[in-house]
């Protein structure tokens, strides 16, 4: 679209103007963020003390977390220090929430990325596979079995793998979550059920997706024209008609991945994974605004990192597209 | 789509081999190590500050008292090794044991004690009412402790030991600000790291005053899926839990591979209308809804019959205990008597619930089921806790239920619920009657007075219905029967000092 340039390479204007529109969002995320928190009702002060306690014990807790303030002020510190890395502290036990996020990232981010690598798997041969077959029982097959797969609850699912493969067969641990680089073999042991159960639930979904790009690139005049110049039947497939279908899968790649790292809380719940989706939970169910907060606002800088790179890798897979 | 999910599962299948119960090793537990499943986290760990249950199953094994509760629910010695009342029961005075250490090597002096009971009245923290009677605390010398009280105060021990919640704390642990995270306590296990959302290990304090643990360590996983929890049991990668779901107990009763006890506790719930709103404020409608409830279906319905139904608050075993069954006889047609005889035509209820505890949300179907008949349009508002509390404190519902954990005095069961100043009186009941033994059983020194004015407050707070007391909830765990050395307690203390693994004792 903007008229090219010689000053930089067209990349990296591109980041650098993306990276610039998303901290105008992240800037409208927190301000939404600390209006809803703030609006929801319940509150921090009551939920910490239970249900037995004095009313000077309220007024002295409420003024220690600084929740007697007016709301601005405390908008105005918060984002004061957000901007300097601190994210303030847990309501409930002092930790700062930075240190919290940060222990809870590996375990979101390992769950994700597994869970993406095990859905494109089935998701991109099957797809195609099921395309190419059209109307044929093998694309019936996939299809019924996709969308077995979209309404199978995932905590019945994680249930039924548990089940199988921990207390039947022994095989796999039941729960828990061990990191990636002190422990490997444990990692890989331990995050083998829950990101198959996100895997399949997302893999039935991008399956249907893949499906229709490919049919709808399948029934381009280039490809009927490869086909009738007489190339052999994998290079149309794979040269022609796939290639040209990635950009839509990299769409819903993009976002269903961003789901994941989002939070799967119940996957989480029923393997007792340590991801940032439990902890927003629980930090909602306590009203704990600063680790909240932090949490969604890490949430946001994931989904705007996805999509920057999916827009990159949009340019990658096919050079036409200009990035501006 | 199925080659791919194979090609993992045969890494998989290669990768454990054939070994069944992937046991946790944290690093920071030692290997031995008791492995055990609660079912969430704990918020914080200064146990002054908490109030959830889950720091409490940790602290407990942490933390010390003065004195504390046995099996029975009687006060022994704890830190304290002896006490004595001053003749005119103003004057409480605690002689420490001698010899013990806090986990950094600290002793533990009469300055200690001093500390933590200020740091709850001063700080007016969560439990500074159980001090409400206190005048002073003073330490004479390093192994002398005094509390001066304003009024005689039987339930002085119960009050300072009942629970870990008035635990004796480092002053400097306090102080370094460290206490939510990394709680320095005398208790048998020390604090050694948690994993947030995964996990906190405790390794075992071998110059414990009751003796080194039988086992090295402990390690507490957070679990909340109890289906998930019942399986890491069964496959052996953990050594008990409570997180079990109500609809296996009958099934895992018959379960030899696994221990399972089902405890009466002394957890009561309760169902409360609002008599700041008409036409709850007539005493008679509250009879008729009382009569009008069915406890047996609640009981059926929310724990699958392991709950006993109870009238009043304390259950049966109990030494305060007090039989009432009133409510049941009468029915619905004793219902719309009273209900004509008030001459009240109901309408809509509001009936708050909480997620929190799904008990509730389960018991108020059938509730609103139960009051049809007699008009009640029953609207259950489901919200989550904070919200609840909110709407509680505030005033804003017809009819409420809740539940009591962990109470042992009967002060601690009746004064704040129903007494006119009591802090948790929501349903605003006051009855001058009440009052006054309430008042009279808070220093009431002759014991079987204090039980007969207990026993006539808890009646008239059924009568007239401050409370529709609905059954006592019992303490359910499971353990792997290696585990000895450990009892389900009924006040749900979770203690594993004397636990030990595979028989092998300690050095106890």
């Amino acid at each position: 679209m903007s008229a090219p340039t010689v000053l930089t390479h067209p990349i990296a204007r591109f980041v650098a103007r993306r990276v610039l529109y998303s901290l105008i969002v992240l800037v409208g995320v927190t301000v939404v963020v600390f209006a809803l928190v703030h609006l929801v009702p319940g509150d921090p002060v009551r939920i910490a003390l239970g249900t037995r306690y004095s009313p000077e014990a309220y007024e002295t807790l409420r003024s220690a977390s600084g929740l007697d303030r007016p709301i601005v002020t405390q908008f105005f510190g918060y984002v004061g220090s957000a901007l300097t890395g601190d994210l303030g502290v847990s309501f409930r036990n002092g930790d700062p929430v930075t240190v919290t996020l940060m222990e809870r990232l590996p375990a979101t981010l390992s769950l994700g990325l597994a869970g993406i690598v095990i859905a494109l798997a089935i998701a991109l041969p099957a797809g195609t596979y099921s395309a190419l077959r059209e109307g044929r029982l093998s694309d019936a097959i996939v299809r019924v079995t996709s969308q077995f797969g979209v309404s199978v609850p995932d905590f019945w699912m994680g249930i039924l793998l548990i089940a199988l493969f921990s207390t039947t067969l022994g095989w796999l641990p039941t729960s828990g979550y061990r990191p990636l680089f002190s422990d490997p073999g444990g990692w890989l042991r331990h995050i083998i059920l829950p990101a198959l159960t996100v895997g399949v639930v997302a893999a039935a979904i991008m399956t249907r997706y893949v499906r229709a790009a490919v049919l709808e690139v399948a029934a381009m005049s280039y490809v009927r024209t490869a086909r009738s110049k007489g190339l052999p039947p994998r290079v149309v497939t794979f040269r022609h008609t796939v290639r040209n279908a990635l950009v839509p899968i990299l769409t819903i790649t993009g976002i269903q991945l961003a789901t994941l790292l989002g939070g799967v809380i119940v996957v989480e719940v029923v393997f007792a994974w340590p991801g940032l989706g439990r902890l927003v939970y629980n930090s909602v169910a306590a009203r704990d605004y600063p680790v909240i907060q932090g949490a969604v606002l890490l949430i946001a800088v994931l989904f705007l990192a996805i999509n920057l790179l999916v827009d990159v890798l949009y340019a990658v897979v096919d050079p036409r597209i200009r990035l501006a | 789509m199925s080659t791919a999910v194979l090609a993992i599962l045969v890494v998989a299948a290669s990768l454990t081999g054939c070994s069944t119960g992937n046991r946790v090793d944290l690093g920071e537990g030692a290997a031995g190590s008791l492995v055990v499943a609660i079912a969430g986290e704990p918020d914080q760990l200064d146990p002054h500050k908490t109030t959830a249950y889950f720091s409490f199953e940790v602290l407990e094994n942490v933390f010390d008292t003065l004195v504390e509760p046995d099996a029975d629910l009687q006060m022994r010695p704890a830190l304290a090794k002896s006490w004595e009342v001053s003749p005119d029961q103003l004057a409480w005075t605690f002689h420490l044991r001698p010899g013990v250490k806090f986990h950094d090597g600290t002793p533990l002096t009469a300055d200690d004690v001093v500390f933590s009971y200020r740091r709850i009245i001063d700080e007016k923290l969560a439990n500074a009412d159980k001090f409400s009677a206190v005048t002073a605390v003073e330490a004479p010398d390093p192994a002398t402790v005094v509390i001066r009280v304003s009024r005689p105060t039987p339930n002085m021990l119960t009050n300072i030991g009942g629970f870990k919640g008035m635990a004796i704390v480092s002053r400097r642990n306090v102080e370094s600000g460290q206490i939510a995270t990394h709680p320095i306590g005398t208790g048998p296990f020390r604090f050694a790291g948690q994993k947030s959302g995964d996990s906190i290990s405790l390794v075992a304090n071998p110059d414990y005053w009751d003796g080194a643990p039988g086992v090295p360590g402990v390690t507490y996983r957070f679990i909340s899926e109890p289906s998930t929890a019942l399986s890491a049991l069964q496959a052996g990668e953990i050594d008990w839990t409570d997180s079990i779901p109500p609809q296996r107990v009958r099934q895992l009763a018959d379960d030899d591979s696994v221990t399972l006890a089902v405890t009466p506790s002394n957890d009561y719930w309760y169902l409360a209308l609002n008599e700041a709103h008409a036409p709850y404020n007539d005493v008679r409608v509250r009879q008729a809804i009382a009569y009008a409830v069915d406890r047996d279906a609640i009981v059926a319905a929310t724990s699958y019959g392991t709950a006993k139904v109870n009238e009043l608050a304390i259950p049966q075993g109990n030494p305060w205990y007090t039989p009432y069954d009133r409510y049941r006889q009468g029915g619905v047609d004793k219902a719309r008597e009273l209900l004509s005889e008030a001459g009240v035509t109901p309408g809509d209820l509001d009936l708050l619930v909480t997620t929190e505890y799904p008990e509730t949300v389960t018991a108020a179907q059938i509730v609103a089921d139960n009051l049809a008949p007699l008009g009640f349009t029953v609207k259950i508002r489901t919200v989550d806790f904070a919200t609840w509390l909110d709407e509680q404190n505030s005033g804003h519902f017809d009819m409420l239920m809740l539940g009591w954990l962990g109470n042992i005095d009967p002060d601690d069961f009746y004064y704040a619920q129903h007494h006119t100043d009591g802090s948790s009186n929501a349903q605003k009941f006051s009855d001058p009657e009440v009052d006054r033994l309430l008042d009279a059983g808070r220093v009431e020194i002759d014991h079987a007075a204090r039980v007969a004015d207990y026993a006539r407050a808890a009646t008239l707070t059924a009568d007239k219905v401050s409370y529709i007391y609905l059954y006592n909830s019992s303490v359910i765990q499971a353990w792997n029967p290696a585990l000895t050395g450990y009892e389900a307690r009924r006040d749900g203390a979770v203690r594993f000092r004397h636990a030990s693994l595979n028989g092998s004792e300690g050095a106890s």
